[in-house]
């Protein structure tokens, strides 16, 4: 059976340049083997794990549990990859404010929430995504478990060789450890080479693979801004880094999707609208992490497709909140009443505007909204304390 | 993406830091005046999480799917020949059939950490925690929530056992040879095994064999059965066995 659809997928691949002269800039995409099935012991047991691993993130609490939003990133994966290769891959979404997505050896792939955030495609999404399932279709965990191996295994013997010998092995162990994240860094610079070869093939728009680079280059600049520390966008990746530094993905992705000169709608509007019901709890979760500039960064890009909708008026006035100098409760308050009068008036911006105003001096006006919260959340977990705010 | 970066400072800590032959310590306690009468309460036992594999020459481990079925196979055997004979009724519960079953998962898991906390915290005592160097005192618990969980109705207790073992590589074996004559410990071969009882009306852990050297080898049947004696040795309840 496997053997058959190698077959059909080399065969196919023998018969593509012919048919290719109409569009040369088209990528090949390499065959691909569906249904694949671990082959060696090293294999099956890393697949084994990570069975284990997803059966964790199915009973997951960080789970986000809702079949829609999971339709809609299986929707993008598959118009990414393509509908044979999209059904081996089953995507669990996490609830971690972060830039991330991982992808195990048999086929499951998590999505964090930071990510959802912080894409302002789905073209961008689907970059992403294709990325991940490049890793799955080059069987990279499997290359680099074996790498790991052959590199600790050497460092082991150098170990106990040199105290044998009385001899310093201390620079041969660091080219060793050296080798691992080098040979990581090769891993993803392939996986993205891949990832944009889909997208290349697909109805998005291959530019949209630099664009998320250089996205949270920006972001990682106004977060540095924000705590004074020194940015770092350096285009060398250093010793310990297991990826290429972002600076040089976004140059090699722009000059390949240049290359390609392919062209796409990379729906905006639609990724939003995906989000939207979401979209509360992952900036109110982005907010917590004391992270200001950073912050504004993803508030000001989302805007610039949505305009100032209630739930980023509401975000923006939590993270002014949050912050607390005198000026920023005078700007939560006007931003907390900009989403009111947008129509967005959830109990948390009750709350937040009746703290800001009582932090502001003004009690009893604060209080009242503090009653209205108390009224519509009387078991609220943090009931407790806002009624010290509200005068008996 | 970045996730991988724990399992390479693991790689690097287990190749670079070859570690020295644990010191000996204790493998068995239980909550002071914890008995069980025979026939007098019933047992569920969660199904067992077993996995076995290679450690490679650097320490690395490599997990095999053929060795952890077969001692999968192996274990259930020998648990349920020798449940038989514990003196109160054991009840296998299936988590594939079992509703909440997502629940008795995480409380086996959960299980699994308070028990490393056992080994690593009070079966030690050159590394107890404060509050765990009083002799008798054993107070380990999974919490209370275990009573909501409906599949438990009419068990008294839970059984849950956890195995891992690590057979060293060929590799692995030469190396710990050959630091034997240089002068560098190495160790090879991990064979970690867990055996607790949890009261379901409180969550607290009135019995625990924990040993982080078991013997036994799980692939074989007489290994296998050799384990299982091992997990259960002092079982509440259980008639000791006679030679």
């Amino acid at each position: 059976m496997r053997r058959a659809a190698f077959c059909a997928g080399a065969g196919l691949a023998a018969l593509l340049p012919l048919a290719a002269s109409a569009a040369e800039e088209l990528p090949l995409l390499p065959p691909y083997v569906a249904a694949y099935e671990p082959q060696s012991v090293d294999e099956r047991g890393m697949w084994m794990m990570a069975d284990e691993q997803e059966k964790l993130w199915a009973l997951s609490e960080l789970r986000v549990d809702d079949e829609e939003l999971n339709a809609y990133v299986e929707r993008v994966l598959c118009e990414t990859v393509g509908k044979d290769r999209c059904s081996g891959v089953r995507i669990h979404i996490l609830n971690v404010p972060a830039f991330n997505a991982t992808m195990s050896p048999n086929g499951a792939m998590t999505v964090w929430s930071g990510l959802l955030l912080r894409v302002r495609t789905e073209a961008q999404l689907a970059a992403v995504l294709g990325h991940e399932f490049a890793h799955f279709e080059m069987r990279h965990s499997l290359k680099g478990f074996e790498q790991r191996r052959s590199a600790s295994d050497a460092s082991a013997w150098l170990g106990v060789l040199g105290g044998f010998a009385q001899v310093n092995t201390g620079d041969a162990q660091v080219s060793l450890v050296g080798s691992i994240f080098q040979f990581n860094r090769g891993q993803e610079t392939e996986a993205d080479l891949l990832g944009l070869k889909y997208l290349a093939q697909s109805a998005y728009p291959s530019r949209a693979a630099s664009e998320v680079w250089q996205q949270l280059m920006e972001e990682s600049d106004a977060t540095a801004f924000g705590r004074k520390i020194k940015k770092r966008d350096t285009y060398r990746a250093g010793f310990f880094d297991t990826h290429p530094t972002s600076l040089s993905r976004a140059d090699y992705l722009l000059d390949q999707a240049l290359a390609y000169n392919d062209a796409g709608d990379p729906r905006s509007k639609e990724h939003y609208e995906a989000i939207q019901k979401h979209l509360p709890k992952f900036l109110a979760d982005q907010v917590k992490l004391n992270d200001f500039n950073g912050t504004e960064y993803i508030l000001s890009g989302i805007a610039g497709t949505t305009g100032w909708t209630g739930e980023l008026l509401h975000a923006r006035a939590e993270l002014f909140a949050a912050r607390g100098n005198p000026r920023d409760l005078i700007t939560s308050t006007t931003l907390y009443l900009q989403a009111m009068d947008a129509g967005y008036r959830p109990p948390e911006t009750l709350r937040g505007l009746g703290l800001s105003l009582v932090k502001s001096g003004k009690r009893s006006e604060g209080a009242r909204y503090l009653e209205d919260y108390l009224a519509i959340l009387p078991d609220a977990p943090d009931a407790a304390i806002i009624k010290m705010y509200v005068p008996k | 993406m970045l996730g991988r970066l724990i399992s390479h400072l693991l790689v690097l800590s287990a190749a670079l830091a070859l570690p020295f032959a644990a010191a000996a310590q204790e493998k068995t306690g239980s909550k002071d005046g914890f008995s069980l009468q025979q026939g007098t309460v019933r047992i569920a036992l969660l199904e067992p999480r077993i996995l076995v594999g290679e450690q490679s020459t650097g320490g690395m481990f490599e997990p095999n799917a053929d060795w952890t079925e077969q001692a999968r196979e192996n274990l259930e055997q020998e648990l349920t020949a020798a449940l038989g004979s514990v003196g109160n009724e054991v009840v296998r519960l299936n988590l594939n059939v079992t509703p909440e079953a997502d629940s008795l998962r995480r409380y086996n898991y959960l299980f699994g950490a308070v028990a490393g906390s056992v080994v690593e915290y009070q079966f030690f005592p050159g590394n107890r925690l404060p509050t765990k160097k009083q002799e008798k005192s054993f107070e380990w618990t999974v919490g209370p929530g275990l009573r909501d969980v409906a599949a438990l109705d009419g068990f008294d207790y839970v059984l849950m056992i956890r195995t891992k073992d690590a057979y060293g590589s060929t590799g692995r074996k030469a190396l710990q040879i050959v630091g034997l004559l240089a002068g560098v410990g190495v160790t090879s071969g991990e064979h970690v095994g867990m055996a607790g009882l949890v009261d379901v009306k409180t969550g607290d852990v009135v019995w625990l064999n924990a040993d982080l050297q078991m013997g036994g080898d799980p692939r074989t049947p007489e290994g296998a059965a050799k384990r299982v004696s091992q997990l259960l040795e002092g079982f509440p309840g259980m008639e000791p066995v006679k030679p």
